[in-house]
């Protein structure tokens, strides 16, 4: 099985922006330029967060998902402030093939996730989690990093699988941004407890660190933020990495 | 005279603008399909696909489009798209049974593999039987994303191997053909597989 390997943009609308620890904001370029780039360079799959739609409790905005699709002809998942199934819908007619939910599954109406499930299909529908660590276990987090959920990482992510989700994208608070490796505990962790594809975010600093996630967690997929956006590595390199050292990915 | 390829718009759950946008690139002319007169003007039918086989068809009844579209299958080169090559079949079981357009002898059913389900990622395609649709991509990689798959054994045209586990990718009956992938999220060959479907 080929593991993919899937662009991720952190939006602060009109800009790209790469939090660290989800916050400290930086500017890194235009979505749609951004998203072209890694279309060009081999990327799987493109993932447009808007990071800050939940957390100030503004409504999507569809310009900028619309321009950045129109750049690809690869998969495109957006997420970020996601509440309706006509959200959902506007976001597919505007491009999107998957459509990424956290803050408001988790913190008001995991149904949610259902409904979306029955009308688009399970493929179509990805929870994002923000896994936070504690001394034994992992707490969602929301609103990008900063609200508590009191719920449990494992349990939620068997959950949202029963509910219908056909993806996970799983990130770390503790993490992100900081490009020191993935958490390769809590990525073993939630692939191995369902049946969904999980993809793992968060951590990667350079090349060492994506082989040693796939290696260890079996991920079905990674995102790649960071290292991409300060020009570190190409997802060509990556790719060419990764086939190296008898890791499948795509062409 | 230039032909239109008219993609069906049914309901919420289609991703039109994405099929549109490759067909255009591959050269084609599109219209959108949303109401049954409009099949009048194509001489060619791409059906999209995201969503549950039992809305799909629930869609297409509610939009009126249900009964032009099964006789304009019949006569128009098609070519349905994950989902709407799932429809094309008898039968699906994606939350309930529900029939659907009858053009294939198959049924639509949950893949059951030792890996994980959804099947998502670039995948190969082994061609079995040559045809004009797949010509020139029989090494390419194409998107998959997709829980349920078409089980037929008459038409196929294309298998592909997941987790070691062959099922239908492509399928043709006659001028209808079925990708269970999405040539329009395939990069460079999903956009010539689009020109050999205009070039039909």
């Amino acid at each position: 099985m080929k593991t993919r390997i899937i662009a991720k943009l952190d939006v602060k609308p009109p800009y790209v922006v790469k939090p660290v620890h989800f916050e400290g904001l930086r500017k890194i370029g235009k979505p749609a330029e951004l998203a072209k780039k890694y279309y060009e360079q081999g990327a799987d799959e493109i993932m447009y967060i808007d990071i800050v739609a939940s957390l100030y409790q503004r409504e999507i905005l569809f310009d900028e998902i619309e321009k950045t699709a129109n750049e690809l002809f690869i998969p495109f998942g957006v997420g970020g402030g996601v509440k309706t199934i006509e959200d959902c819908s506007k976001l597919f007619h505007k491009g999107a093939d998957k459509v990424a939910m956290n803050t408001y599954a988790v913190q008001e109406n995991p149904d949610i996730i259902n409904q979306a499930a029955e009308i688009f299909g399970n493929q179509a529908v990805v929870v994002n989690i923000e896994a936070k660590k504690w001394d034994n276990w992992y707490e969602c987090y929301t609103d990008c990093g900063r609200i508590q959920s009191q719920k449990d990482v494992v349990s939620w992510a068997q959950e949202v699988e029963q509910r219908g989700a056909g993806e996970i994208l799983l990130q770390c608070v503790d993490s992100d941004g900081r490009q020191r490796g993935f958490d390769l505990e809590l990525a073993k962790e939630v692939v191995q407890s369902v049946r969904i594809p999980v993809v793992v975010s968060s951590g990667a600093g350079k090349l060492e660190d994506i082989k040693e996630l796939i290696e260890y967690a079996r991920p079905s997929g990674v995102a790649i933020a960071s290292l991409l956006h300060y020009d570190k590595v190409t997802i060509k390199e990556v790719k060419e990495y990764l086939r190296a050292n008898g890791i499948e990915v795509s062409k | 005279m230039s032909q239109i390829i008219g993609v069906v718009n049914y309901g919420i759950a289609g991703n039109i603008h994405s099929i549109k946008k490759a067909i255009e690139k591959a050269g084609g002319n599109v219209q959108i399909i949303n109401h049954k007169d409009d099949f009048t003007n194509v001489s060619k039918i791409v059906i999209p696909g995201v969503g549950s086989f039992k809305d799909a068809m629930q869609e297409l009844h509610n939009d009126d489009l249900l009964n032009t579209l099964r006789k304009e299958i019949q006569v128009k080169p098609t070519l349905g798209i994950c989902l709407g090559m799932q429809i094309l079949s008898t039968l699906g079981f994606e939350y309930g049974k529900t029939e659907g357009l009858d053009a294939l002898k198959a049924e639509v059913k949950p893949m059951i593999v030792d890996a994980k389900v959804p099947h998502v990622g670039f995948n190969k395609i082994d061609v079995v039987n040559n045809n004009k649709l797949l010509k020139g991509l029989e090494a390419e990689e194409f998107y998959f994303m997709h829980s349920y798959e078409v089980v037929n054994y008459t038409d196929i045209i294309s298998l592909t191997d997941y987790a070691g586990h062959k099922f239908v990718s492509s399928i043709q009956k006659e001028n209808i053909y079925g990708v269970q992938f999405h040539p329009e999220k395939s990069r460079e060959a999903g956009i010539k597989l689009f020109k050999n479907f205009i070039e039909l």
